[in-house]
């Protein structure tokens, strides 16, 4: 008798091709039939009227640490995600000595956007220093699969200490590091991640961005050895940058035979013939025999912010910044009454910046901690300056002076905002869906149901792509792509993580705070829409009807 | 796709101006000016001056298409 079928679904099984209606039949935790009628099971479930997919793979996230005080990627499954790739941007929890794991810790918490509380509060370092003991420490203990990368900025670390952030590394010590890599690949890491952009809480720059071009050359040669994947955080606000690394992406990938992708990349209003220029870049390097995978997100920018948590919107000003980071609440209120002027300053300065447009005007007030000011929810920073006679820095100042810090702001569609333009983005052959940023960045917006948008705005409302183009999008491709060669495709003998999903109401809720992290504070987080049931390697993990199933840990290292 | 280099170790942008761009007039001008990346960097905090990941490019924007 089989363990679970799923029947008379329509089988859209991730090739891209048209799906069929029939039984999709599970056992041992592989797929064993698709199509047709399966015989008996212990457990059977109807998707009459329904999808029957793969189980999504999310390739760029960040739940390293979420992962090690919640089994579930808390609500990534429940949108269909059965595998997630972290370590992502140069950031992996290990390797790291331990006397390394306040400055990482610092690092990671700024850079992803993790309230300190809840790292420290989750993160146990109970593996001790290994890439494979982080991994041992995981296994058994995880709902969803993770094929882990290691990160460029931790393998400096452990093998330079403190001089990883201050000069390149000598050959004895390039050495070293791709003797740990090869040591983490083997461990289970499915590639390296480096960092082209990021700073630390200092303002410097962070490991990984003190590597020659010899340095990830070598490292490079590594993973080559292991057919690994190389990511990378680029320089995504500029296209020439974003064009020149491609251009080293794919002199890497032809010399060592590897696939690369580079994360992210935003349609830009302000750039409009930027995509297209570097659509080209990735196409000529195509030509030429290279694999260069550009990661899209589905979703358009927004982003929220509070001075009661600390935000990287705030990083670009000094004063701001300053009091943000100031950890006593008692303490920070006191600082921003002392410094009003000075914030009020800067914060008006944003409409002098480049593309600054209203600069704080264009902020709208998401949420009061007053009841008298719950009228001003919904109204635009711009709009309440002019109603009191006041500059915009001061109108948001001095709600959030009188809220004692706890007014919530959001601005939203940022950018990215264009369906249609989107739509023929993520359509495009050459295009990876990516860069959720799964479990970062957790108050400033929500990176959870990126794949239901998928589906309701670029197959429901744009039609830019077929439900099956989509569903292959999220799947085949991506496990493709990161070498994950058992999942992505519902065939027999594939690893059995499912999905089942209503392609006419498929969706993401709405952005909703939610405190289920650890000590104070809040994040952003998004429930499924259209979402039946989620299947990992046989094990019914989520229902929409029971949610999720207490216990469930059908995970696995998906690349061990 | 516009021409760029990467630092060799020790280098300011002067030193890849004389290499890169040999005989031009004030040619660290010139560089920093097709490389605003790097002079918007010296406002963030202490400068940590060029990295050896750095791209530099070694020519102007190219004309729009």
């Amino acid at each position: 008798m089989l363990d679970l079928v799923i029947r008379d679904g329509l089988i859209v099984d991730g090739s891209g091709l048209p799906g069929r209606r029939g039984d999709l039949a599970i056992h041992d935790g592989k797929i064993v039939g698709v199509g047709g009628r399966a015989g008996e099971a212990r457990r059977e479930l109807s998707a009459a009227g329904r999808v029957v997919a793969p189980g999504f793979i999310d390739p760029h996230t960040h739940y390293d640490a979420q992962l090690c005080f919640d089994p579930y990627a808390f609500p990534a499954i429940e949108h269909g995600v059965t595998t997630v790739v972290p370590g992502n941007c140069s950031l992996s929890l290990a390797p790291l000595r331990v006397d390394q794991r306040d400055a990482f810790s610092r690092m990671f918490r700024l850079i992803e956007e993790m309230p300190e509380a809840a790292f420290d509060a989750g993160v146990d370092w109970r593996w001790g220093e290994t890439f494979g003991g982080w991994l041992d420490a995981l296994t058994g203990n995880l709902a969803l699969n993770v094929a882990p990368l290691v990160g460029h900025s931790v393998l400096r670390m452990f093998v330079m200490g403190p001089e990883a952030q201050e000069r390149p590394a000598t050959a004895d010590e390039v050495e070293q590091m791709a003797s740990l890599l090869r040591e983490c690949l083997d461990a289970g890491a499915v590639g390296l991640s480096t960092s082209f952009v990021d700073i630390d809480d200092t303002y410097r720059p962070v490991p990984s961005r003190w590597a020659a071009p010899e340095e990830l050359d070598a490292l490079s040669a590594v993973l080559g050895e292991r057919n690994a994947v190389l990511q990378i955080v680029h320089e995504f606000f500029n296209t020439d940058l974003t064009i020149a690394r491609i251009e080293m992406l794919a002199d890497l990938s032809l010399r060592h035979g590897i696939t690369t992708t580079l994360s992210p990349i935003f349609h830009s209003q302000a750039d409009r013939t930027g995509v297209a220029r570097i659509l080209d870049a990735v196409g000529a390097a195509r030509a030429r025999g290279a694999a260069v995978w550009p990661q899209v997100q589905t979703r358009p920018i927004d982003i929220s912010f509070t001075l009661d948590q600390r935000s990287l919107m705030l990083l670009t000003m000094p004063s701001w910044w300053q009091v943000a980071s100031i950890g006593d609440r008692t303490a920070k209120l006191a600082a921003v009454s002392d410094r009003r002027q000075a914030l009020v300053d800067e914060m008006d300065s944003l409409a002098q910046r480049p593309n600054g447009g209203l600069g704080a005007g264009g902020f709208v007030v998401r949420d009061v901690v007053l009841d008298r000011n719950r009228d001003l929810i919904g109204r635009s920073i711009d709009d309440i300056a002019t109603e009191r006679g006041c500059s915009h820095g001061e109108a948001l100042l001095d709600l959030t002076l009188e809220e004692e810090l706890g007014t919530w702001f959001i601005r939203e569609s940022i950018g990215h905002d264009d369906s249609e333009a989107v739509g023929a983005l993520l359509a495009d052959p050459n295009v990876h869906v990516g860069a959720s940023d799964g479990g970062a960045h957790v108050g400033s917006f929500s990176t959870f149901g990126d794949t239901g948008y998928l589906f309701s705005e670029f197959v429901r409302t744009t039609g830019s792509l077929s439900l099956e183009q989509a569903v292959k999008k999220i799947t085949l491709d991506p496990a493709t792509i990161w070498g994950i060669d058992d999942r992505g495709l519902l065939a027999p003998g594939n690893a059995a993580d499912v999905v089942v999903f209503d392609a006419d109401t498929i969706g993401r809720g709405p952005e909703i705070a939610s405190d289920d992290f650890p000590g104070d504070g809040i994040r952003w987080i998004r429930r499924q829409e259209g979402v039946d049931t989620v299947v990992v390697n046989g094990d019914v993990t989520w229902t929409n009807d029971d949610g999720y199933v207490a216990d469930a840990r059908g995970g696995v290292i998906a690349t061990r | 796709m516009r021409r760029f280099v990467t630092p060799h170790p020790g280098d300011d942008l002067a030193a890849v101006a004389a290499r890169e761009l040999p005989g031009v007039d004030e040619a660290d001008h010139q560089l920093l000016s097709w490389n605003l990346h790097l002079a918007a960097r010296a406002g963030l905090g202490r400068s940590v001056g060029l990295l050896p990941s750095d791209i530099v490019f070694t020519e102007p924007p190219l004309p729009a298409r």
